[in-house]
């Protein structure tokens, strides 16, 4: 593909707008070379011969090309039972905490996102089926969602590369998943059943507010790309979205009190987790 | 390990992860495992399945696991006779009557780990450690 003529700043400016208005994410100057990379791919994709046919393309949602446009710019590459210390906290500590006072039939609720590609939650459930002994006593409801409607799909199909299961043991890799041909396995389909995938915009309430109260909230490495405007939205977006005493795991270099001062700081062995009050501060 | 070659389970139970659980203790212990939701597609899964134990969970979409033994029981086929384990959330001694009533021949309380599984399906399978 040749390269499109240098976006220059000005429409850098009004690429970045555009993209802030609509996902919270912020791309300055410094990050020039990233947008320019993506804008000369879906120039090449659309067929667009000039920036301005592109961005009016792009204003006018033709084809969907808003979707595609914020797809090309999320960061998707994870990989099973990262940050295995926070799913090491989930069991020891927070659901026992959140299992504590409560009927066996009311449902435990998690939710991951972003979600990517499935690694996360499906890392959460077969972490739950090995390490939580309270397994087959609730009924869980484990969530996957992502402003990225192209990985969902990819997500909900479960299949796998070798580096996203670097970090699981060969015995788990041979019980929870099928090999495919060309170093692919298929997750295996009680596994994917048992994750329901929807997409979702952090900064969007009306979004947010669809997927009801969780117990515990993944939310990694997300926060970092939002301004301080759209991240405390998502923020009380997220407060909102988990019930009273409910957790919320940050990436390991995010702080959830340099942000909102809804949550409490809740330090365990294994991780710091926030959590909303039982009551809201007074 | 028990010697449990040959012998087939059918774990009835609607939610996905108990299923796999339940699944990978059995098929570790040597054990073949069939699937069913609820009680329903486990009645129709028996008619043309030879199966050795059912271990059935109590509250199920559809048909729940009493309404399922119940309805078992009742049949004049070789089927009605397999043995059940029933596998519950509630510990009352009112709800082992039902299940014992309703045609369990045991009774376990969630949370059950995987070697307690393996210790009751052996033994209801007459498979002796």
């Amino acid at each position: 593909m040749a390269d499109a003529a240098p976006v220059t700043e000005d429409e850098l400016r009004r690429l970045s707008e555009f993209l802030y208005r609509r996902t919270g994410m912020v791309f300055t100057e410094s990050k020039r070379y990233y947008v320019q990379r993506r804008v000369s791919d879906r120039m090449a994709v659309t067929g667009a011969t000039s920036f301005a046919s592109y961005f009016a393309r792009l204003r006018s949602d033709i084809a969907g090309e808003i979707e595609q446009f914020i797809n090309a710019f999320t960061v998707n590459e994870t990989y099973f039972y990262r940050e295995e210390h926070q799913l090491q906290c989930l069991t020891r500590d927070l659901l026992a905490e959140r299992t504590r006072r409560r009927p066996r039939s009311d449902a435990i609720r998690i939710w991951s996102v972003p979600c990517s590609t499935g690694e996360e939650p499906y890392s959460i459930a077969l972490w739950l089926l090995e390490n939580w002994a309270q397994v087959d006593a609730y009924d869980i409801e484990i969530v996957g969602s992502d402003i990225d409607t192209r990985v969902l799909g990819a997500a909900a199909g479960g299949v796998f590369g070798r580096r996203a299961l670097m970090r699981l043991t060969p015995d788990l890799v041979g019980r929870y998943f099928e090999p495919l041909e060309d170093e692919h396995w298929r997750i295996l389909q009680d596994i994917r059943d048992s994750v329901r995938f929807t997409p979702i915009n952090l900064v969007e309430t009306a979004e947010t507010r669809t997927q009801g109260k969780f117990d515990v909230i993944f939310c990694r490495n997300v926060l970092i790309y939002f301004d301080d405007a759209s991240r405390r939205v998502a923020a009380e977006n997220l407060y909102e979205n988990l019930a009273p005493g409910g957790f919320i795991c940050l990436g390991h270099t995010e702080s959830m009190s340099r942000i909102s001062p809804l949550f409490d700081v809740r330090r365990f062995n294994d991780a710091i987790v926030y959590q909303r009050p039982e009551r809201p501060h007074g | 390990m028990v010697d449990a070659a040959g012998k087939r389970v059918l774990v009835i139970d609607d939610a996905n992860l108990v299923r796999r659980y339940y699944r990978d203790a059995l098929e570790r212990a040597g054990f073949e495992v069939e699937e069913a939701l609820n009680g329903l597609e486990a009645l129709e899964k028996l008619q043309d399945a030879v199966t050795d134990l059912l271990i059935v969970d109590v509250n199920m979409p559809q048909m729940d696991g009493f309404t399922f033994l119940k309805a078992l029981r009742r049949q004049d086929l070789p089927v009605a006779a397999i043995p059940a384990l029933v596998i519950s959330t509630e510990a009352g001694a009112q709800d082992r009557d039902a299940a014992r009533m309703a045609g369990g021949n045991f009774y376990l309380v969630k949370p059950v780990s995987q070697e307690l599984l393996i210790e009751h399906v052996s033994m209801l399978c007459g498979i002796g450690p």
